[in-house]
């Protein structure tokens, strides 16, 4: 197969819409039984007790925020070096998933810390630098939407996006660094000192969230692919929605 | 308060996020469709 085949936006198209569904079935899978493992099969946590239960979804999203938004800089990186229109429509489709991830990340790290730290939030370094990161995300939506020629919006948005990734040691590193609240990394390459269940449970909420984030890019990109592309002969001819 | 309550929280946001980004993907959906037919209609009219 050539290389670059999948690279057309007609081609990626139907390819994004056949792949899509079984990325949403695969997250709804994973999802149940991380939720089955994280709620149920895991032990209560001896020191923090039930509540520890949020990390499930928290570290689960705050590892897809950052994954996210690296693969968005990486197609804003792609667009920019080969001006191939696809990558920047990939790069625009995983900005608002990536968003929504780290919000989702703020707000259950926020209703972890209440009960564990006695306050809903802190000026910390890892959480800072994190909510950083959502304004980044909202800065390229925004700079991506705010050109009437979405070339322009691209490059645009492809260079913040690039721009940006220096946050993403900066968070990692920031429990490293600097003395913080939040606590460091219970899962590392190296090893864990997690329960199995729990890291089991964990690990399955993340790839849940990962197949998630790919089904709702792919399923967005075939939007933008249709607007952008709406005056081409090969959308028009698709079968009317 | 309750654990259950922090749990509830956390558990409910994070369903809310994803049923309204789902939403949001639908919507989408149907305006680039509906781009897609004003155009064609275009054509048709030409």
């Amino acid at each position: 197969m050539n290389l670059f085949y999948l690279s057309s936006p007609s081609t990626f198209f139907h390819f994004a819409g056949r792949l899509a569904p079984w990325f949403f079935v695969l997250a709804a899978v994973l999802g149940a039984a991380g939720l089955y493992v994280g709620l149920v099969q895991a032990p209560t946590d001896a020191v923090q007790g039930e509540v520890y239960r949020v990390i499930f979804i928290h570290v689960a999203s705050a590892w897809m925020s950052m994954f996210i938004y690296f693969v968005m800089a990486c197609y804003g990186a792609m667009s920019l070096t080969f001006n191939s229109r696809l990558s920047a429509m990939m790069a625009r489709a995983l900005a608002p998933t990536g968003a929504m991830f780290t919000f989702v990340a703020l707000w259950t790290g926020s209703f972890w810390g209440r009960p564990t730290w006695g306050t809903y939030w802190v000026w910390d370094a890892r959480i800072t630098s994190e909510l950083v990161l959502l304004f980044l995300y909202f800065g390229y939506i925004a700079l991506a939407n705010a050109f009437e020629d979405p070339r322009r919006g691209d490059r645009a948005s492809s260079l913040l996006a690039i721009v940006g990734v220096v946050n993403l040691p900066i968070i990692y590193f920031s429990v490293q660094w600097w003395n913080t609240l939040h606590q460091g990394s219970s899962v590392r390459l190296t090893g864990t000192s997690m329960h199995a269940m729990m890291l089991t449970g964990m690990l399955l909420m993340a790839f849940s969230f990962w197949m998630y984030a790919i089904g709702a890019a792919l399923t967005r990109v075939r939007s933008i692919i249709l607007e952008r592309e709406r005056r081409t002969r090969w959308v028009r001819a698709l079968r009317p929605a | 308060m309750d654990h259950n309550f922090y749990l509830a929280m956390s558990y409910g946001a994070t369903a809310v996020a994803i049923a309204a980004e789902l939403v949001f993907l639908a919507l989408g959906r149907a305006r680039a469709w509906k781009q897609v037919n004003e155009e064609r209609e275009l054509e048709a009219q030409d």
